[in-house]
């Protein structure tokens, strides 16, 4: 009897998945700060001095991201 | 065609590294390839700048030094703004310039074609991005870090009234005493989070760069240029927010403490402006 494990290249699906999961959340983070400063913007013009802090809230969300991508390599 | 372009995925993919590779022995230290082009880039980098630093010129003659100039300018507005006295941030301004340019220089050198698969030492690519080591990034966070304390704790007048910083209230209380050991703890992830951000920015973006090349095959050079031009993008995007964000960790720190010293004084003040606008508003 052939198990699952040995039909299915179970690396591959974890891989997927960690990639999958892993990119959702900071797409939405992203989305909700590029948003919410469109906005802002939108309410007050002035606001769009702050473009720069926007991105760099960009970049702390997007860590975790590559940090799931990054750890695709890791999983054998 | 498209069962051709398929095959080519079950094929031995890309030529990928995530690690630096060893090139060299030198006197029993193991010298990789990021070790190398690091060297290389920070020569290149000082050279350049310091040509540049001879042509400045009160009228702007363009080209590199201009770029340069206009750089250096940004930078100077952005220290000079984070700080709520402008002199007392202007003597930092000469360390994040410095760190500054060292990782816009770097993230743009490593995209040159040089870099990567361009010369084989052996097995190994003979270069590779300085900022793509982990090593490399986490030896910048850790010295950015060490920099930010030193100059907190300078700032805040000794270490014990630093330390009090992370405080709200009194240590003694026991909520306020592990918020404050929290508080600490994360503090201490900002170098690894620092690190991290590069390294793994630079290093997926090579990464993207050889998977399109790849898939180009024949027609590599086209479809890896657009990829290259986000990691130009990507690249200054990326020293911009290691300066700022080592920046913020610094002003939130030199301003708390400034804010505490005026403190007292404005405990006084505030009581007598409170009076004098009571005594308005019943008049």
């Amino acid at each position: 009897m052939v198990s699952v494990a040995d039909a299915v290249n179970t690396t591959i699906i974890g891989k997927g998945l960690m990639i999958a999961f892993g990119f959702i959340g900071p797409s939405i983070g992203i989305g909700l700060i590029g948003g919410n400063y469109l906005s802002a913007v939108g309410r007050n013009p002035e606001a769009a001095k702050f473009f720069g802090q926007a991105l760099v809230f960009v970049a702390i969300v997007e860590l975790f991201g590559l940090l799931a991508f990054a750890s695709t390599f890791i999983v054998k | 065609m498209i069962s051709s372009l398929l095959a080519r995925f079950a094929e031995s993919g890309p030529s990928v590294h995530v690690a630096p590779a060893p090139v060299t022995q030198l006197g029993g230290l193991t010298i990789t390839n990021s070790m190398l082009y690091g060297w290389i880039s920070t020569v290149l980098i000082i050279i350049a700048l310091i040509a540049v630093a001879r042509r400045v010129t009160v009228k702007p003659n363009g080209g590199f030094s201009q770029f340069i100039e206009a750089g250096a300018e940004f930078i100077v507005g952005l220290v000079e703004g984070a700080f709520d006295d402008k002199e007392r941030g202007r003597k930092y301004v000469p360390f994040f310039t410095t760190l500054f340019f060292f990782i816009l220089l770097s993230n743009w050198l490593g995209l040159l074609p040089i870099v990567g698969e361009g010369f084989h030492a052996g097995e190994t690519p003979l270069f590779r991005p300085f900022t793509a080591d982990l090593d490399g990034t986490l030896a910048a966070g850790i010295f950015t870090m060490a920099f930010v304390y030193a100059a907190s704790i300078r700032e805040s007048g000794g270490f014990g009234k630093y330390m009090r910083h992370f405080f709200v209230g009194s240590p003694l209380n026991p909520l306020y005493f592990i918020i404050g050991i929290l508080e600490m703890l994360t503090d201490l992830t900002r170098t690894f989070s620092l690190a991290l951000r590069l390294f793994l920015n630079v290093t997926i973006g090579e990464i993207v760069i050889a998977v399109f090349s790849y898939l180009g095959h024949f027609a590599a050079p086209l479809t890896a240029l657009p990829f290259t031009l986000v990691e130009l993008f990507v690249g200054a995007l990326q020293a911009y927010i290691f300066t700022v964000l080592s920046l913020m960790y610094l002003a939130i720190a030199v301003n708390h403490a400034s804010e505490h010293a005026e403190h007292e004084d404005a405990d006084v003040s505030d009581s007598q402006t409170g009076a004098m606008n009571v005594h308005a508003e019943s008049a």
